[in-house]
């Protein structure tokens, strides 16, 4: 059971990234973005057609992950959020269903077959042992922990993060304060799609191949991991990401894989029945009965 | 520079497709503190809004500053000194009270300087210094308000508009709101102030808009009207208030 935890850990923290960029776009927006796992896909596609052709190494595939599912964001937001922002949410979440569909054609146009092997970043280390751990898991929790610091600080730390902030609890009154909501809105298109690129590099990197099912896959599990935390709350996000990666891991080793997606909904189930606001209802309660002493 | 910081002409739109705003006109001169009246439902906060640029003018022209802005995005309006304190106050009540002032100060490229008009800020309010930590949903209704307004003073308006700041307050809290108010404007920035209080409102104002039905049905110095008529067309429009002159007079 503890050896599995490392494992679980490294999947569920590449979940809380996911489930972190899909939360920003919904905190922001208010809006569910159904083609941010076919943003991430063809990404990764991008990347396999790229080296292909040239044979590049995981640093240059992570460059063409971010770039291309950057680039993909950007392009959902313009054609999907950016001229609906007045209108009915409904109106661009139809809209990306409809261009997840459109970008998994384009994904398996540009490279057929099932599966497609990924070479893992983490080649080297992957049959290498660190205290019984593997150290290939070991990196993967790594690098998904120091994205996620890295976006704290930015959230944090910055004047933009301020302003995102803000823009999550109400757009009219950061209006009101001078703060250029559009912008804000097209920029978290940017940092949610290269947080879901990240995610998705780390976690083909670890399963060592692509297939076209990863879009939808991808989008559930985000979305899986958002709801667990609390749809809305970043915290919240990563507490959810971080769980369902556990629990599918041990699920996983202890049952088979066809357990593993029962569990996770089994998960779900359970948070929502006993919680139903999500994981950060927790700490948050415990905050406001703080507050609520205080005064 | 001289002549009317804010002038308006023939402004009409709201929101979805009725015209709320019916052909409004009015100015505000530089410095002064402009009083909006007018009974529920005249279209007061849809005007605020429309200045504050958070809904676009279907017609009409908008002159601040010299400039034409009629239609400008609300971030736009905020960085050429049009600086909206909304009606429910809207303080971002997960942020702490520091984090809201910097909000306003976003716009404003440059820590240091954002720090410097934090420290003023402070200086001018003290109990915000004192809850700076705290998060803004569990300050009471006085101090949200205190907050809101130093958060548009963070922006550094030319001219602040305050959709009625003392509604819901206790009376101590609203004297100090309108006593802030003048002291605001003693510093130079012009005003344009909603509100219900109508003999604390006047009390301040140099000149009075009474706004009925989307229209301006009177502008000028409080002293015009009596002030019974005024409060009473502020509170009911001009039917209600003639008739209840009307009723009054058979029964004297």
């Amino acid at each position: 059971m503890l050896m599995t935890l490392p494992a679980g850990l490294a999947l569920g923290s590449s979940y809380a990234l996911l489930a972190v960029g899909f939360t920003l776009v919904f905190g922001v927006l208010r809006r569910v973005n159904l083609a941010y796992g076919a943003t991430v896909m063809l990404g990764i596609y991008g990347a396999l057609w790229v080296q292909e052709r040239t044979g590049g190494g995981p640093v240059l595939m992570l460059l063409i992950v971010l770039i291309v599912t950057v680039v993909i964001g950007i392009y959902v937001e313009k054609l999907c959020f950016a001229p609906h922002s007045r209108r009915a949410a409904v109106t661009s979440m139809a809209a990306s269903f409809a261009v997840w569909m459109q970008l998994e054609e384009v994904a398996t146009l540009l490279l057929p077959g099932h599966a497609l092997p990924f070479p893992s970043p983490f080649g080297q280390a992957s049959g290498l042992d660190v205290a019984g751990f593997r150290l290939a898991h070991l990196l993967a929790l790594g690098c998904a922990l120091s994205v996620c610091a890295g976006f704290w600080a930015l959230l944090y730390r910055t004047g933009f993060g301020l302003a995102v902030r803000a823009l999550i609890e109400s757009r009219q009154a950061a209006a009101c304060a001078g703060i250029d909501v559009p912008r804000i809105s097209a920029l978290i298109f940017v940092l949610a799609s290269a947080l879901g690129a990240v995610a998705g590099w780390i976690i083909v990197g670890i399963d060592g191949q692509v297939t076209p099912m990863f879009a939808m896959w991808a989008t559930l599990k985000g979305i899986i991991a958002a709801i667990l935390g609390g749809l809305g709350s970043l915290p919240g996000a990563v507490a959810g990401g971080l769980l369902l990666g556990v629990v599918e891991t041990v699920a996983q080793r202890s049952f088979g894989p066809q357990v593993r997606d029962l569990c996770s909904y089994l998960l779900l189930f359970a948070v929502l029945a006993l919680c139903p606001s999500g994981l950060s209802a927790l700490w948050s309660a415990a905050g406001a009965s703080r507050a609520a002493e205080e005064t | 520079m001289s002549g009317p910081i804010l002038e308006i002409t023939g402004l009409a739109g709201g929101y979805g497709g009725a015209d709320v705003l019916r052909g409004v006109s009015l100015s505000v001169e530089r410095g002064s503190i402009a009083c909006l009246l007018g009974p529920n439902g005249a279209g007061k906060t849809t005007l605020m809004m429309t200045l504050a640029g958070l809904i676009r003018p279907r017609r009409g022209a908008m002159r601040f500053d010299g400039r034409e802005v009629a239609g400008q995005p609300p971030h736009v309006a905020v960085a050429r000194g049009i600086v909206l304190v909304p009606q429910d106050r809207m303080v971002f009540r997960t942020l702490s009270v520091g984090d809201n002032l910097r909000v306003g100060a976003l716009r404003q490229a440059g820590g240091r300087r954002i720090e410097a008009d934090l420290e003023r800020i402070y200086g001018r309010f003290p109990r915000l210094r004192e809850r700076r930590g705290q998060m803004a949903g569990t300050l009471s209704g006085g101090e949200q308000q205190m907050l809101a307004i130093a958060r548009a003073l963070m922006s550094r308006p030319k001219l602040l508009l305050l959709d009625e700041p003392s509604l819901g307050l206790a009376p101590l809290v609203v004297e100090d709101i309108f006593r802030l108010v003048t002291e605001i404007n003693a510093e130079g920035t012009s005003i344009l102030l909603v509100d219900q209080n109508v003999p604390m409102a006047t009390g301040i104002a140099r000149r009075v808009h009474l706004m009925e039905q989307g229209k301006i049905t009177f502008s000028g110095e409080p002293g015009r009207l009596p002030e019974e008529e005024l409060v009473e067309r502020a509170w009911f429009g001009r039917l209600a208030g003639n008739a209840a002159t009307a009723s009054r007079e058979e029964v004297g």
